[in-house]
């Protein structure tokens, strides 16, 4: 599904130049859960964002189902982006002025799809996360966990083929951590593809592989299944 | 003085926000303190006078079957009819002539200065300086008592006489027929009077010279030009004088037949502000339209007021975090109340010496446009407590719920920057604000619109004549004149560049309302009086006026042909005015005279009054405008060729001219200055509502930086992006239309109701207004939108 090779991608300010990725080659099958690990400022944000074709790389090829995307300008970008990845963050990412199910909807407004069949699609992924009792309230009204499974809802509202976990539990305790990390594996064994970047020794482990990175390098790979 | 610092540290901090407010205010208070201005020295019209609550002047109503007529003047003998039934109240006669001639009589030579008095020109009894009161520099107001004496302002002394000094005992002439000697020298009067006094003649001296003045003991014979004003004593109650009026009214007027007059008394502080009454200054001005530039005042400063709130507020969550460590060491609510108050006191300081410096700069032009004379200063005690006034409100208005929101915040949630956008205030008041703004602009922009395309019908209006190229000379024909006329007329002819040239008593639109009872067909008197307007057979032609029935009149000295109008014709309840031609008419004493002819109807007036039904006649008497209809080349040269042989025929009249044209437009003065002033203040409206939006529009894209990262990541496009503010701002302003609509049509209607001749107001200026809005409003919030909406979501999401 994903085929990097020789990815580059550096960050000039006036004073220094920053090598966020250095001929970074890796490659993701249809249907793997991989989980991105290494220290701070190692490039895994940077390689998110790009493979999420948030951001474009220098140098380099990247193949998004056999398409050559890496020159891709910003509409052909969004337009990819938005048929096939979700994304979810950290910080959950939820708009504080639109509800739960308008959160939710946001994606399906983009594509266009019109509103009967926005609100069955919604409502369907909403009683999948367990959250449609909390459909009209806003997220500030909501626990840490109770957002972070609205931000996944909204991730695969629009069934995509590519979910993209940014330190999913970050900002979780465990036990809501660990629901969270349950709900990535189902949609995995459902067929989603996920990458995930974390600290988290713990979340990596459910993954069937995972990618260390230092210096925008891949410095080994664990198969764990 | 702590409070200063952060204040002056937070005005600098936020430069943009300081601008927009700072500015803002200025901008909203200057135009207000200028407004102000000229609200206050129209409101000061006649108050400098030491009886002004004490003075009365007498005034007729008119009423007939079909409308009413107000005159504020009285016939002459009511002049010593109203002294012998009030002799306990001083009363004084004031008469006023226009573009009288007044020659200076030197003592070696025959021939002296010559100068036309337009205005000032006036005779009073003594007893006038007794209700009026006027400094006295020589002479005293008994000198007026006697018949050819005069009295000169300071002035008009200096104008005739070079030296004010030497002109007491010097002799004027009077049109070319009344010597006068000066006897007296006033004080020049205050430019807010509406008595433009300049030389005043004894009454004895128009009563001597009746025919020449118009005097006459005619019951009958009203002119506005001939005023009583009554000086009522403390214990006498205006009401007690009304009733007895009522009751001399039915005698005074017992002849009238066609309508039913009566007189009273109006206080000298309506004098400058009733247009159904008019005064000798050169314009009364309504009440309404002083509330209504006083409320434009007062909404400037609310759009400003807006501003300030809304920004405050929005600019409250960044400073949540100084507000927590405050409270957290110690200050109470009400100590921070009072710090962001005063820095709101500040703000509106700086504010108020920018507007000052603002005023000041505008104050030129605004005294242009509302055509005030005098020397205007800002720094006298009555603007000082205005701008006191102004300063205190506004900082209560515009910093109480800022202050009240931010010493509100809970330290806690302050503390750990729980505090946003959403938790501060409520959105529904900055949106109904935003609202309210938008909704006075746009009743601003509906009224300029109205008024500037009436003042276009106005000007463009098709008169029923032609008014290019006719060049207009003023004289009062005397018998010496008339005598000369023909051999005059002769000579214009000669001139090249001269097409026709016609003698009559006004031209065709003019201020003139000369009218009378009359009869038609032998009948009994209609129940409607007739208006005047005498001409020579070249009237018509010169004119450009069209006969539609009959002919016209042919050349005669007196009115033996009678020509009248469409309007006459139909207010007779003829349908075909061909059935009028034969037909015969009377007006006024004289006898039975046939109908030669109907006129296609023009504008006898200005475009403000009616059409009225009118008749016309040769009648060489009534003769003093000159007509005179120019070719369109050379007319530099032609125009020097009248006036060579005006000097020739009439060497002792002064030669006055002017273009019809100018004339008419003159007639719209005010409304014009109006015009014009409503369309600066609308654009000042729009200029602060402009900056308003966008400062919030720049707060919004601040505040919603996250939101626009997500929404592009999900994949929203920059045109998502945009239209999430274009909405916003969009359902507010058409929220606004619905209530800036209404208010406008009824304000605007209202205004529209003092012309006879007015434009509908139709939809198309309310689409015009409210695309105006829309774009006015999509250039400020899409610039700042466009900006937020480019910025690469990776950037607006890194920021967490």
């Amino acid at each position: 599904m994903i085929k990097i090779a020789e990815l580059e991608k550096i960050y000039r300010t006036e004073e220094v130049e920053t090598v966020a990725l250095n001929k970074l080659s890796f490659e993701v099958k249809e249907g793997e859960f991989v989980a991105v690990m290494g220290p701070s400022g190692c490039g895994k944000s940077t390689l998110l964002n790009i493979v999420g074709l948030l951001d474009d790389p220098d140098k380099g090829s990247f193949l998004f189902n056999g398409i050559e995307v890496a020159d891709f300008n910003e509409r052909k970008r969004a337009d990819l982006r938005k048929r096939n990845i979700g994304f979810v963050f950290q910080s959950f990412n939820l708009i504080d002025e639109l509800t739960v199910f308008e959160n939710v909807e946001l994606p399906l407004i983009y594509l266009g799809v019109k509103a009967p069949e926005r609100k069955k699609r919604v409502e369907a992924v909403l009683d999948k996360m367990q959250i449609m009792h909390r459909r009209n309230h806003y997220p500030q009204q909501l626990s840490g966990g109770q957002q972070q499974r609205v931000a996944v809802a909204r991730a695969v509202v629009n069934k995509p083929k590519l979910i993209l976990a940014d330190e999913p539990t970050g900002n979780l305790d465990s036990s809501n951590g660990n629901e969270v990390m349950q709900l990535l594996t189902d949609l995995n064994e459902q067929g989603t593809t996920i990458i995930m970047v974390t600290h988290s020794e713990h979340d990596a482990r459910y993954s069937h592989r995972i990618i260390r990175m230092l210096d925008g390098q891949t410095v080994t790979e664990n198969i764990l299944v | 003085m702590t409070y200063f610092k952060t204040a002056w540290r937070n005005i600098t901090k936020r430069k943009a926000y300081s601008f927009i407010n700072i500015g803002g205010l200025a901008v909203g208070i200057a135009a207000c303190l200028l407004l102000f201005t000229v609200v206050r020295y129209e409101l000061s019209y006649d108050s400098f006078e030491p009886n002004y609550k004490h003075i009365y002047r007498v005034v007729t109503q008119d009423d007939f079957a079909d409308g009413v007529d107000y005159t504020p003047g009285i016939p002459f003998p009511a002049h010593d009819a109203v002294k012998l039934a009030f002799p306990g109240i001083t009363t004084g006669a004031l008469f006023a002539g226009y573009g009288r001639q007044v020659t200076v009589v030197e003592s070696n030579t025959a021939a002296g200065k010559k100068f036309i008095e337009e205005t000032g020109f006036f005779f009073c009894d003594p007893q006038f300086f007794q209700v009026f009161h006027h400094n006295w520099l020589a002479g005293s107001p008994d000198v007026l008592s006697q018949p050819n004496t005069t009295v000169l302002t300071q002035k008009m002394a200096v104008k005739y006489f070079g030296d004010w000094k030497n002109a007491v005992g010097r002799f004027l002439m009077l049109d070319n027929d009344v010597t006068v000697k000066v006897e007296g020298i006033i004080q020049d009067s205050p430019l807010n009077s509406d008595f433009p006094l300049g030389i005043i003649s004894s009454l004895e001296t128009a009563k001597a010279n009746a025919s020449t003045y118009g005097y006459t003991s005619d019951w009958g014979n009203t002119t506005s030009n001939f005023q009583l004003y009554m000086l009522l004593p403390d214990h006498v109650p205006v009401a007690k004088i009304n009733a007895q009026f009522e009751h001399l009214s039915r005698v005074y007027y017992k002849d009238e037949k066609t309508s039913k007059k009566i007189s009273f008394l109006q206080p000298l502080s309506e004098l400058h502000f009733d247009n159904r009454f008019g005064n000798f200054g050169d314009h009364t001005i309504n009440r309404s339209t002083l509330w209504t530039l006083s409320l434009i005042g007062v909404f400037i400063v609310i759009m400003a007021c807006i501003n300030f709130i809304n920004l405050s507020t929005a600019q409250a969550v960044g400073r949540s975090k100084e507000i927590g460590i405050r409270k957290v060491l110690g200050s109470d609510r009400l100590q921070l109340l009072g710090q962001v108050m005063g820095e709101t006191f500040f703000i509106v300081f700086i504010a108020l010496v920018l507007a000052i410096f603002v005023a000041a700069l505008g104050m030129p032009y605004i005294k242009h446009i509302a055509s005030i004379q005098e020397r205007l200063s800002l720094l006298n005690w009555q603007t000082m407590y205005f701008m006191l006034g102004l300063i205190v409100v506004v900082t209560l208005f515009a910093g109480l719920y800022p202050a009240l929101i931010l010493s509100g915040f809970k330290p806690v949630l302050a503390l750990k920057n729980k505090i946003t956008s959403a938790t501060v205030g409520k959105t529904s008041l900055r949106k109904g604000l935003v609202v309210t703004q938008f909704a006075i602009s746009q009743v601003l922009i509906i009224g300029t619109i109205v008024a500037i395309s009436q003042m276009n019908y106005v000007h463009d209006a098709d008169l029923g004549f032609n008014k290019e190229a006719l060049f207009i000379i003023n004289a009062n024909a005397d018998s010496v004149m008339q005598s000369r006329q023909g051999a005059f007329k002769q000579k214009l002819l000669q001139i090249p560049g001269v097409q026709s040239v016609s003698f009559s008593s006004d031209v065709p639109s003019s201020d003139n309302n000369w009218s009378g009872n009359f009869g038609f067909d032998h009948k009994p008197d209609e129940k409607f009086n007739i208006f005047r307007k005498a001409g020579d057979e070249d009237y018509f032609k010169t004119y450009g006026l069209k006969i539609v029935a009959g002919r016209g009149f042919t050349k005669s000295d007196t009115a033996n042909e009678i020509v009248i109008n469409e309007t006459l014709v139909r207010k007779l309840g003829i349908k075909n005015p061909n059935d009028v031609v034969g037909k015969e008419i009377r007006s006024g004493r004289s006898g039975w005279k046939t109908i030669v002819g109907v006129v296609k109807d023009f504008n006898t007036n200005s475009l403000r009054e009616e059409l009225k039904p009118l008749m016309l006649f040769a009648r060489k008497d009534r003769y003093s405008v000159t007509g005179v209809k120019l070719r369109s080349a050379n007319i530099s040269k032609t125009q020097a060729a009248i006036e060579t042989a005006w000097n020739q025929y009439f060497p002792e009249y002064a030669y006055t001219s002017s273009y019809m044209d100018e004339n008419i437009a003159r007639f719209y003065q005010q409304e014009d200055q109006l015009s014009l002033l409503y369309k600066i203040f609308a654009g000042i409206a729009i200029f602060i509502s402009c900056l308003g939006l966008y400062g919030l529009v720049s707060f919004m894209s601040l505040q919603r930086t996250k939101e626009i990262g997500i929404r592009k990541v999900l994949g929203g496009t920059i045109g998502h992006i945009l239209w999430i503010f274009g909405k916003e701002f969009f359902i507010l302003l058409l929220v606004a239309f619905l209530i800036a609509a209404p208010v406008a049509w009824w304000i605007m209607n209202n205004w529209l109701q003092d012309f006879q001749f007015r434009i509908p107001i139709s939809p198309w200026i309310f689409i015009l207004s409210i695309l105006i809005s829309i774009v006015v409003a999509a250039f400020t919030v899409g610039y700042r939108s466009i900006r937020a909406a480019i910025v690469n979501p990776i950037k607006s999401l890194r920021n967490e």
